[in-house]
């Protein structure tokens, strides 16, 4: 017999009497009356409070007993212990539960970095393929449609890529220096690039590169990733934050490497020199070298490698003797680089925030 | 059964810092090893020792909340806001693409929407769910309302008060209190509110009138000695005073008002024939404030000294396996770095713990109950059971009452 206070959780009123075991179970002896018979396995522990430890009884909110002083040992036995810090931790024990949370935190870590690299490719090529087109349209109408222009560069396309009909290659009416693949097989050359170019081989080995994004499935990751960071942050935006985080969408220094190397076997199959692009990315070094100091240190920081790294690459990949042919005719180069100039439809502008 | 006496006051704190430190330690610990993780275990814990220390005219309270209806809870939270806007984000780059920014700016605009009114939500949901887990002589509290009448509520009383350039804070927020408070129960009795927006106003108008006019003030005075050629010293004196309005005088302010506010919410709250006080004043708030700030200072300087000592019985480490050329190397063992940043963290994780310790304290300390209780009638509430716990609230890091 052990000397309890109890409230049945349908009252607040405090009873107090004793706890007598019976059986594989207790009554309470509250004054007169006597409980139904518990079964100590429904008993849990409501912690201590004040002096009392105090338990609960499964599947009765707030039904409680409290035990202060002594206890008979064979009650005592069947009391259950109370949770000290939650019941996994405890289960497994302080220590053991430190180990495993490291371990399992590193892997959580490595998981959730990894999980567009593992998400991507399970996603179906039609689902890509259907995102991109609804979100990419006729871009606002701002693809170039000058006479011979998109001929030109479909052609370009499938010097470096011969049977290319699943990508979607255009040139958009934006004065950036710059090219990006978006999701479902789209790429998109910007003017500015265009009008800085200095040969249609140039033009070849930056499609390359974009081309090798696509092929090994960046767009997606790429996208995957920005998902995640918009749960993260609250997906709280901006237009302006909308679209250049899609724009400058980042793919692992990894990923750039591969894309280059996938535009250096193109443009090889293809006989298109590289010698072009890989004065095109010494132009770049140059003008990073203008940053002095800071460049190494920007590169490291910035997804993509170094300029000068990726001018080596490509100048290294030229094959002496080999039977190079430009990527496409000084006509058909005119139409292409002219291609917005020659279209007196499309629309520009809308992209400030470039 | 009548309350308190003038021996003895009804509610009463009486855990210390003492028994708390196994708790704190042991919780920091298993969030630093778990990344977080066991913060939902962490914080309940953290809510058994506030609730059981606490006593309520004859009897303590108690928390029966648990880590895991936490967890859940969050992770509700994530997918009910992380799904809308993963949709939202593509839908608005499209939007973008195809040359539209203003349905992006629009789409953008809705997220702040969206969010101002899940607020609310949160806030009742939140206030929900800790009353459905206090129990008190076995008898809990909650509320049957799902909340969603009050999100609305929230969501244009909180665009009237900043459309009226803030004039109608006070009326707004009192209101919501009371429109909170009158849906929650504990046991069969539901609460009472009738707080007054006008008992506020004045002090309202003092703090939102003064900078303003501190602020007109200054340009005068900047003006006027601008005039006679000594600008600069005038501007530098303009924008030094500006900093310490709007670093010191500002919330200064904002906890004048909050002091008065709380005082007339809390005092017009009653249930059944309890009546509820709150007597914290300015100065009370004030230094509850300084000793938080002290905590974090003091955190600081531990850890900057923990860090120094791992840091030289690094040093030391190298010399002694490497000689002295470790030391022109610059070479510190990889452990002892981490130890540093081990020893400079682990007071900073002790912060936030004994923030709440004392913010809790400092709660029941002023916190009073008059009137009686009749137990024959206290019984048990007949509200929904919830399933989860605050997770929208965890999601915005907020405080229920």
């Amino acid at each position: 017999m052990v000397a309890v206070w109890h409230f049945d959780g349908a009252s607040g009123v405090r009873q107090t009497g004793a706890l007598v075991a019976e059986g594989d179970g207790f009554r309470l002896h509250l004054g007169d009356v006597v409980s139904d018979l518990y079964h100590w396995p429904d008993l849990v522990s409501r912690g201590t409070r004040g002096e009392a430890e105090v338990y609960g009884l499964k599947g009765h909110r707030g039904w409680q007993i409290g035990i202060e002083g002594y206890v008979e040992p064979d009650v005592a036995r069947h009391l259950p212990t109370s949770e000290k810090f939650g019941r996994w931790v405890d289960r497994m024990g302080l220590v053991r539960a430190a180990v495993v949370g490291v371990v399992a935190s590193a892997f959580a870590i490595v998981l959730v970095v990894r999980s567009p690299e593992i998400i991507a490719p399970l996603i179906p090529s039609s689902w890509e393929r259907s995102l991109g087109d609804a979100m990419i349209g006729d871009f606002g109408g701002r693809f170039c449609n000058g006479a011979g222009g998109q001929e030109a560069l479909n052609k370009l396309v499938n010097r470096i890529e011969p049977g290319s009909q699943d990508l979607k290659v255009h040139i958009a009416n934006i004065n950036m220096v710059n090219a990006v693949a978006l999701p479902g097989n789209h790429i998109i050359i910007f003017r500015g690039l265009l009008q800085q170019a200095k040969s249609p081989d140039e033009v070849a080995g930056v499609i390359g590169h974009e081309i090798g994004h696509v092929r090994n499935r960046d767009v997606m990751q790429a996208l995957l990733r920005q998902m995640g960071i918009s749960i993260v942050l609250g997906g709280v935006g901006d237009a302006g934050g909308y679209a250049s985080a899609l724009v400058s969408m980042t793919y692992s220094r990894e990923a750039e490497s591969k894309a280059d190397q996938h535009s250096i076997k193109a443009m090889q199959k293809g006989s298109v020199s590289p010698a072009d692009t890989a004065d095109f990315f010494a132009r770049l070094a140059e003008a990073e070298g203008k940053l002095g100091d800071a460049e190494p240190l920007l590169a490291y920081v910035s997804s993509h490698p170094q300029s000068a790294l990726r001018q080596k690459a490509f100048a290294t990949s030229a094959i002496k003797g080999a039977p190079y042919t430009p990527a496409i005719t000084p006509t058909e180069w005119r139409a292409l680089i002219d291609s917005c100039k020659n279209d007196p439809n499309v629309k520009a502008g809308g992209f400030d925030f470039f | 059964m009548g309350i308190g006496g003038p021996d003895k006051t009804a509610v009463e704190f009486d855990g210390d810092w003492k028994n708390f430190i196994p708790i704190a330690l042991t919780n920091s610990f298993l969030n630093i090893v778990t990344l977080g993780f066991y913060r939902f275990w962490a914080t309940t814990r953290e809510r058994k020792f506030f609730w059981s220390h606490t006593r309520v005219i004859d009897d303590q309270l108690e928390w029966t909340g648990t880590g895991l209806e936490l967890f859940i809870g969050f992770i509700v939270a994530l997918l009910l806001l992380g799904i809308p806007f993963v949709i939202l984000n593509l839908v608005a780059q499209g939007a973008i693409l195809q040359g539209a920014p203003i349905v992006a700016g629009i789409l953008a605009l809705m997220v702040y929407i969206f969010l101002l009114a899940i607020i609310g939500l949160a806030i009742f949901r939140g206030l929900r769910y800790r009353l459905s887990r206090t129990y008190w002589h076995g008898i809990h509290g909650g509320s049957d309302n799902p909340g969603f009448t009050y999100s609305l509520s929230y969501f244009w009383k909180t665009i009237v008060g900043i459309v009226t350039l803030g004039l109608l804070i006070p009326w707004a927020s009192t209101s919501l209190w009371k429109e909170r408070w009158q849906q929650m129960s504990f046991g069969p009795h539901t609460f009472v509110s009738n707080p007054r927006w006008q008992v506020v106003m004045k002090r309202f108008l003092l703090c939102f009138l003064l900078p303003i006019g501190i602020v007109v003030a200054l340009v005068a005075i900047a003006a006027a000695s601008a005039q006679g050629g000594d600008g600069g010293i005038a501007a530098g004196i303009a924008v030094g005073s500006f900093v310490l309005i709007l670093y010191i005088a500002l919330p200064l302010l904002a906890l004048i008002y909050y002091a008065a506010y709380t005082r007339e919410v809390v005092s017009s709250l009653s249930l059944s024939k309890l009546e509820f006080e709150f007597t914290a004043r300015s100065l009370d708030w004030l230094l509850l404030f300084l000793g938080n700030l002290g905590l974090s200072i003091l955190a600081f300087f531990v850890g900057l000294i923990a860090a120094s000592i791992f840091g030289g019985l690094g040093t030391l480490g190298a010399l002694a396996t490497s000689g002295p050329e470790a030391l022109q190397a610059g070479i510190i063992a990889p452990t002892a770095i981490v130890l540093m940043s081990i020893a400079f963290i682990i007071p900073f994780m002790l912060v936030g713990p004994f923030v709440r310790l004392r913010t809790w304290a400092f709660f029941i300390r002023h916190f009073e109950i008059g009137g009686e209780v009749n137990l024959d009638e206290l019984t048990q509430s007949t509200t929904a059971e919830l399933k989860q716990g605050e997770g929208l609230l965890d999601a915005f890091d907020m405080g229920a009452i």
